[in-house]
Parts: C-alpha cells; structure tokens; sequence
C-alpha cells in the first residue's frame, strides 16, 4: 500500500474515532448532568433504566428518534433544515487538532493520538469557535418566531463578544509554549501546568468557554423563562436533539482544549507513557470529566446573567483584563522574568 | 533578540508628524473622556494648536534632516521616504487640519464633539503617510486609514438626512473604488513580488522589456489603480460623489476633504507616477492622464456654471482644480517641473479653498443659508468676509495678485515644456470659463442687495483661519519665487535614488 | 501533467469560491446571498491551505467568515423586515455586460503572466514566525502594521459615534453655543 493510502485509512479511523466519542461522550454527559446535578440539588436523578439510570441516554435517543419532527409554515425550508447539521459540525471537528496521547504502536504500526497537529492548531480553534455561532443564528432566522429571532441575535452578540477575551486569553500559554500547535503547548507544560502560571488567563478562558456553549450562567440565547427555548423553540425531533447534541459535544470540546492549553493535555507528569502510550488518553478523559463536573457544579451554582450585565461583563471587564495579561506575559517573557518554554 | 536593531533616532525622524498625532489623538480622546463638559469647548484649540506646532517641528526637522539618507526612512525599510516633497505636502496636510480645527469651534454640526476631532487627527496622519509612502502595503493601508475617517466626517452631522447621504454616497463609492485598488496593486506586485516602490520600478521594466504583453498587462493595472486614486482626486469619470459630498457634509468636514484629501492624493499620485511606472509605460499613462485632466476640467467648469448652492458649486469647482492638477502629472512624464508645479498648486489651493470654506462657515454661522443668492451684500454686511472671498475667488480662478495665478502659470508652463501644448491651451480656455462663476461670486457679494443688511459676527478663531489664507494666499501670489523654489528642489528630490 | 488529488481540491476550493460568488450576486434573497459570501470565503480559505498558507486560511475563517460574514448576517436580519422574503431592486443586464468585460481582461492578463510560472521556492517551516517577525521589524512592516491599528481606532470611535443613538441630550441640542 502506498503511503497515501495508509495516510488516508489512518487520517479517517482516527477522524471517525473522534467523532463516535464525542457523540458517545455527549449521550453519557447528560447522564452525568442529571445525576450530579440532582445529587446537588438533594434529588436522586433518573436510575430507572439500567444500573444507575446508565441507559437513560439511550432511551432518550429513541424517544427523539420517533417523535413527529413538525416545521413552521413559514419556516425557510432549506436553512431550518441546514441550521441543525450546521451547529454541530464544528463541535465534531474542533478536537481534529487536539492531539489525546503520544506515540503509540498497534499490531507494529506506530502512530500518533491525534488527527492533526498543524502548526496553527490554536488558530483553527479559534477560527473553528467561531462558525459556529452560524447554526444559532440560522436557526433563530429561518424559524420565523421572534423568541427564535432573539435567542439567534443574543447568541450572536453573546459569542462575538466573548470570543475576543477567548482569543486573547489563549495568547496566553500560546506565548509561553512559544508555538501555535496543540501539541507542543502540551509537551511546554510537562513539570508545570499552564494554569498555575497564567491563572489569569485560566479563569477567563474558562468563563469565555461557558459563553461560548451557552452554558450557565451565560445561557441567555435559550433562556427557557424569557425566550421559550430561545433559537430552538420551533425544532422537534431529531432536529432538536442535534442541538442538543452540538450543545454538549461542544463542552467536551472546549472541556479537552482547556485540559490541553492549561491542565497539560494528555500528560500527566510521565504517566502517560504507562501502558505503551494508552494512559495518555485515560487521563485526558478524566481531565475532561472533571471538567464537565465544575460545569455542572457551576450550572447549579450560578443565576443566569441579566443580558446588559452579560455584555458589559464580556467588553468591560473580560476583554480588558484579558488584554492586559496577555500584554503582562508578553513583557515578562521579553524580559526573561517568566521562562518561556520554546 | 528577533530583529536587528535600529539607531532610534533613524526609526524615529521619519514617521515623527504621525507619532505626533498619536500622542495628540490620545491626549485628545483623555480630555474628552476626562475633562468636565465646560472646558471641551477648547478641544478644538488644543487640536488645532497641536497640529500647529507639529508643523512647526516638522518643518523644521525636515529642513535639517532632508536629504540626509539616514534620515529619509531608510531605517524603516524605506517603507516611508521623508524627502522634501514629502516635508512639503504634510505641512500642508498639517496646516489644512489646524485650521479646520479652527473652523470646527464655529460650526453647529461640530462643535466640541471630540469624535470629530479624532476623526481628524487619523485623518492627517493616514494623509502624512500618504505622502511618504514608498511602499505599496502603505499606501493602501495609509489611505485607507485617511479615506475612513474622511467618510465619518462627512458624515458627522447625524441629525441631518444630507449629511448621512453625503457620508454614505462617499464611503460606498470608496469603498468600491479602493477594492478596485486593491485590486491594481496586487496585479503589480503579482507580476513582480515586490512592494516597494524602489525596487518596483526595476522590476517593472523588466516585465515590459519582454514584450507587448507585458506592457498591456501593466496597462491593465494602471487602470485599476488610477480608479482608486482618480477618486481621491475626483477626476470625472469618478467625481460623481463629490457635489453631494460637499453640499451635504458639515462645513468644516468639507473644507479638510477638499484640501487635505486632494493634497495627499495628489502627493501620492505624484511619487507613484513618477517613480514606478517604468519608461515603456510613459505613453500610456501620460495619454491617459492628459485625456482625463482635459475631461476633468471641462465637465467640472461647465457643471459648476449652472450651481446655485455656493458649496455645491465649490465642489464642481474642485473637480475641476484637479484637472488642472492632473496638468503636472501629466507633464511629469518629461519634465520634473510637473511634480514642482503640482506642488504649488497643490499649496496655494489648500489655502484658497480653506479661505473660501472659512467664509462660508461664518456666512453659514450667521445666516444658516448655503445659497449663492445669499451673499447678497457681503460686502456691505462684513468688509473682511468679503475680501477674503474675493482673494479666493480670484486664486480658484487664477487671477493675477493671488497665488492661483503662479499656480496655473507653473502648471501649464509645465505641460508646455513636456510637450502638451494643447493640453495648456485647453486648460487656459477652461480659466477662462470658469472666471465666470467665480466672479459672479464677486458681484453678487459687491452688487446683490439683501433686504436684512446687519452685520456679521466674526468669531476670534474663524478670524484666525481668515487671515492666515487671506495672508497666505497674497504672499504666495506676490513673492512666489521662494515657494517654486523649494518645490523645484522637493521635485528634484523626487526621483533620487537612495543608496 | 497527471491529475493528482491536490487537483480534485482545488477544483473544488474554486467551485465553492466563484459558485459561492455568484450566488452572492445572483440571490434575491439577502440571507442566501450572505451565505453564500461565507461559502466562497471558505474556498478562499481552502486555497490558502492548498498553497501551503495555514496561517493565512485560518485567519481567513476566524476574520471573513467569523467575524465579517457574521455581522453581514446581522445586519441583514436586524435592518430590513426580518421574516420578509423581499428581493432588493436590481439591473443585472449592463452590470453583467460590465463584468464580463473586465473578467475577459483581467483572465487575458492573468493567463499570459502567471500562464506558465512554475511554482517559487518551497515555504519555509518557520513562515508563521517569519510574518510574526516581519510584523514587528522596523525595517520590515512595522509601519503599515501599526498603521492599520490606528485605522481600526478610527473606525471604531467614528462607528460609535455614527451609530448609537443616545447622544448626551446638551450635547445634541445645544450645536454651537458654547459662547451665549
């Protein structure tokens, strides 16, 4: 076989590897959102189906299977039925540049976990971050529903004004690692992770990723009480539940490239190295699940914010505070006061 | 550590006007953040005296520094060259925005809104670099950084459905015709990969040297880059912006458009044509050039007969004055002179028209009305509002004690020697016809009745403005020789070849 | 000359692009005609990545297609009636005859210049540096650079100011009183 064809065969199973755990990760994230969240909330959570409730995902997934997927009359045909598709592909393809493990060797075939490391890495992220506020506002448009309309509106303002401190804070361990690519961000954090040195920029790339998935306290585009749903109120079925799914594949997403920016990604201090290279991605899973956990925790924590306060947080305080730790580090680093670690 | 260093004084001394504006614009926008709301009023002074001074320190680090190839901006990758044209057009530059400044304190539109202010400051320091620019990187993002200030000038007055038709007709046609620019200039550096004008003009002679086809090639992106700059100048197929721009704009706004804008785009146009477009390339561009300055002036003249609005008339007026501008350009194909007389003119028409402007922002002040019909009696209502026009009048149509005399004279004597003896003889029947509307001005000012005939008030800033144009203009009508001079010496400069 | 996959790509980056424009042009519906702005400009983006320019590409998604293509959306929705399907006015005729015109000269010229180039030196492996570095040397793109951050300064206060609508009342009314 020539080495185009092998490059091709390992480029798809690696693509398609990510693709079913993401989809897998989202069905097992609501589980693990309705458990905790009940477990914080003094309830017990649903335990019906299966051993601790683990099949309720897929009774789920059935039921939104079967239900009757119903369009406005006035709907626009073609983008109410794109928006859907549209929100999700860019959560399944932001982790392609995030390797999940080191060198491995299968059956004598030695390869690296991860689809691509490209020198941009960082880039693409962002860049990839954000499209995908087109669903949103796709969907709010084409639904012909002025709560849709809304929810598609704030969506957009929401995610443009938190992407620039996003952007910024990322600038952060970009300067530090000196390098744009996922991977070699993670191998600068090998004795000391990102997040103790750029605290800073930890907290506020954190918070940006809460705004960028919507999710508490920053989930005004579908706040159910003001907006009935916001951009997804007209969608039913399937259609819906891709929503649903980009909603929760997207915090597994920005979950493992917040463990890959500040937490070291897949390492773990030499202990990825265990078990041929296969550790590496186990302890990447349990960064993420730990991750996904403080998101839920902070869900159960924290009121929603009121729209004004939601963008005057964003400009007036994320955005400042984040350039001006990116322009600290930058001196520092000119200055050799922090290392940076090229 | 990344890049090899540079004296800081060879960074410095070129770009030191623009690094004045930003220290001006930030001082600025913290006074109008800061200051209590009593004390803004002075932001037009503070403005205009900062542009002022940098004038002065300008002018006179150029006079020590010019020619001195250190200093010239080689220290910033001869992105920018700082010879004495450059010194000369942004004093102009400079001096235009001081006294709009100026102005500006007198104008209900403006006022002491500070974004006008910052709006302008950008402006002149994309138009400084305009005009230094040896870099086609530069001058795209130079002009732009000038073109999009421009537009929120012209369209400052929100409360008034002109002034947003004239902001919006202005951007959407610059809009367009700088992509189309753009477009130009990445033709060029396609075929060369190289942006700096320098080097440019080597490399373009290469690619004419082997054939037809090259040289129809650069045509084609002659053509591109003059839409872009043809509109900057409003030279007429792309003038068609400019009577609204200038009926609908505040007056202040309009006085910097027509002066600084033209200035620097002439500046621009001028080191463009005269150092990058190769030999072979010559009968193109200067037939082309003379075609469009003949259609500029005549359309512009005739068009302007026919106003009633005295800015409306003004604008057709300036299409026109950049027809004959165009005159040097044109001439530049064979002799230097053209840039030394598109220099002047380009001087003694910042003064002109700010002179003119300054009347009609105190005439507006006074009466709110833009109409030619309305200086009725100027004379009689206020003797220096009335000179100053007359000074102006007579410079635009090039009458003898004012400096639009020399400036013509320079102009076509300049087209005579490199051979355009027909194009002088148009752009001298075109005086001619345009004499008339301006002295209609004149008579309406010293004839026309008014049935109110109280007097105006002139406010102590706007008095400034008029003196230092009524003044300027006179001089430079009367002792013109030390300005040719020096512009014969920045056009020598021109063309030098840096080390 | 084989065909490659390389090929396939860029056939396909060029449909996206040029169909995605024309679709642009001839939509009478302005959310499509937005739409298929962003489809062109991920063609673009695929050809940055063709000519080994990630950077570039990137950059081309984060900014066009993220950002500008965005607010281009926005705007349509927030200012014309939203829900309407209403096509804007247009002549088609003489804007097609023009375009042709200058696509014929400018293909003329493309074609004979850049006919038969041979492709330049490889990309050097540090070019993202390389352009970092070229941003900040002052005896490389310094200027312009900075420049531009000017330009945009400009254009945000001057966008402010054109756009909000809640001048500080006195400020509104008074105009040029400041001396009464």
């Amino acid at each position: 076989m020539s080495d185009f064809v092998i490059f091709l065969i390992d480029a798809a199973v690696k693509a398609v590897l990510i693709i079913v755990g993401l989809v897998l990760g989202f069905a097992y994230t609501t589980w693990l959102e309705r458990r905790f969240i009940a477990r914080l909330q003094s309830r017990v959570g649903p335990n019906r189906a299966g051993p601790a409730g683990l099949l309720q995902p897929w009774a789920d997934a059935l039921k939104l299977f079967f239900k009757e997927d119903i369009m406005p009359t006035d709907a626009d045909r073609i983008i109410y039925t794109l928006a859907p598709a549209v929100t999700s592909v860019p959560a399944l393809i932001v982790l392609g540049v995030v390797p999940f493990g080191g060198q491995i060797s299968l059956f004598g075939y030695q390869t690296t976990l991860g689809l691509a490391d490209i020198n941009v890495g960082v880039l693409y992220i962002v860049a990839v971050t954000s499209i995908a506020v087109y669903g949103v506002v796709l969907a709010g448009w084409a639904s012909s529903n002025k709560y849709a309309m809304m929810g598609g509106l704030r969506a957009t303002a929401q995610m443009i004004s938190y992407e620039l401190a996003m952007g910024l804070a990322i600038l952060a361990p970009v300067m530090m690692a000196a390098s744009m690519s996922m991977s070699d961000i993670i191998d600068a954090q090998q004795n000391i992770w990102f997040v103790f040195l750029q605290p800073i920029a930890a907290v506020i790339f954190y918070i940006t990723i809460l705004a960028e998935t919507n999710r508490s306290p920053f989930d005004l585009p579908e706040a159910e009480q003001e907006l009935v749903a916001g951009y997804h109120t007209e969608y039913s079925g399937m259609k819906f539940a891709s929503f649903f799914m980009a909603e929760y594949m997207k915090m597994i997403a920005v979950s493992a490239i917040f463990s890959a920016l500040f937490l070291g990604g897949y390492r773990f201090f030499g202990l990825e190295n265990l078990l041929g290279g296969w550790m590496g991605p186990i302890i990447l899973f349990v960064k993420i699940v730990a991750s996904l956990a403080f998101m839920v925790w902070i869900r159960a924590t924290l009121p929603r914010f009121r729209y004004d306060k939601l963008m005057a947080f964003g400009w007036k305080v994320l955005l400042p505070l984040s350039l001006a730790n990116a322009v600290v580090t930058a001196v520092l680093i000119v200055l050799d006061i922090i290392p940076s670690f090229a | 550590m990344l890049t090899e260093s540079v004296p800081l004084m060879q960074a410095v001394v070129p770009v030191l006007p623009e690094m004045g504006l930003l220290l001006l614009l930030i001082l600025v926008l913290m006074h109008g953040v800061f200051s209590p709301k009593e004390s803004r009023r002075t932001v037009c002074v503070i403005t205009g005296v900062g542009f002022f001074t940098l004038m002065v320190i300008h002018l006179s680090v150029g006079f020590n520094f010019v020619g001195d190839p250190d200093f010239s901006g080689s220290g910033l990758g001869d992105i920018v060259r700082v010879d004495a044209f450059a010194v000369m057009f942004r004093a102009m530059i400079l001096l235009a925005a001081a006294l709009t400044c100026l102005m500006s304190g007198e104008s209900r539109a403006i006022n002491r809104r500070v974004e006008f202010y910052v709006a302008l400051i950008v402006a002149a320091l994309g138009m400084c670099l305009m005009v230094a620019a040896n870099d086609l990187i530069l001058v795209y993002v130079a002009l732009e950084t000038a073109s999009v200030s421009l537009y929120i000038m012209a369209g400052f007055q929100r409360d008034s459905k002109l002034s947003s038709e004239a902001g919006l007709k202005y951007y959407l046609f610059g809009a367009v015709t700088s992509a189309i620019l753009l477009y130009g200039l990445s033709l060029i550096f396609g075929f060369t990969g190289e942006t700096n004008f320098s080097r440019l003009g080597p490399a373009l002679s290469a690619l004419t040297a082997n054939g037809s086809e090259g040289v129809f090639a650069l045509v084609v992106a002659l053509l591109l880059v003059l839409v872009g700059l043809g509109f900057k100048v409003a030279v007429v197929p792309f003038h068609f912006w400019t009577p609204d721009v200038y009926e609908g704009s505040p007056t202040p706004s309009v006085a910097f458009i027509s002066t600084a804008s033209k200035a620097a785009s002439f500046g621009l146009l001028v080191r463009f044509f005269s150092i990058v477009w190769p030999a072979e390339m010559i009968p193109y561009w200067a037939g082309l050039l003379a075609a469009l300055a003949a259609i500029t002036m005549t359309l512009g003249n005739m068009l302007a007969l026919v106003q009633k609005n005295i800015k409306r008339m003004l604008g057709y007026s300036s299409i026109a004055q950049a027809g004959y501008a165009l005159i040097g350009v044109v001439a530049l194909s064979d002799t230097e002179l053209g840039a030394a007389a598109v220099a002047f003119y380009m001087a003694m028409y910042v003064l002109t028209n700010l002179a003119a402007f300054a009347v009609i922002s105190a005439v507006e002040w006074n009466t709110g009305s833009v109409q030619i019909a309305d200086y009725a009696g100027l004379s009689r209502r206020s003797f220096p509002l009335a000179i100053v026009m007359v000074v102006a009048m007579l410079s635009l149509g090039g009458v003898p004690p004012a400096a639009g005399f020399f400036g013509k004279f320079f102009l076509f004597s300049a087209a005579v020697d490199a051979g355009y003896t027909w194009l002088a003889i148009i752009g001298v029947v075109n005086a001619i016809i345009a004499l008339f509307y301006y002295l209609t001005v004149i008579k309406v000012m010293f004839v026309g009745k008014a049935e109110d005939e109280s007097r105006y008030t002139i406010r102590p800033r706007l008095a400034v403005v008029l003196w230092v144009t009524g003044v300027g203009i006179l001089l430079m009508g009367t002792l013109a020789s030390p300005w040719w001079r020096w512009a014969v010496e920045a056009s020598q400069q021109l063309t030098v070849m840096l080390p | 000359m084989s065909l490659t996959p390389l090929h396939a790509i860029f056939a396909l980056m060029s449909l996206f692009t040029v169909g995605g424009a024309v679709g642009v042009v001839l939509n009478r519906n302005l959310i499509y005609a937005a739409m298929y702005l962003v489809l062109s400009l991920f063609g673009i983006a695929g050809l940055f990545i063709l000519l080994e320019a990630p950077f570039l590409a990137a950059v081309q998604i984060l900014v066009y297609v993220g950002a500008i293509s965005v607010l281009i959306t926005i705007t349509v929705m927030v200012t014309r009636c939203v829900f309407c399907k209403e096509p804007p006015p247009r002549q088609l005729t003489l804007v097609a005859v023009m375009a042709a015109l200058v696509m014929v000269t400018l293909g003329f010229v493309i074609m004979t210049r850049f006919g038969g180039l041979t492709p330049a030196a490889d990309v050097p492996a540090d070019s993202i540096e390389q352009l970092g570095v070229a941003f900040v040397n002052p005896q490389a793109y310094l200027v312009p650079f900075e420049v531009a951050s000017i330009l945009l300064l400009g254009a945000l206060i001057g966008a402010i100011f054109i756009a909000r609508d809640d001048l500080p009342r006195d400020e509104e009314a008074v105009g040029g009183d400041d001396h009464a």
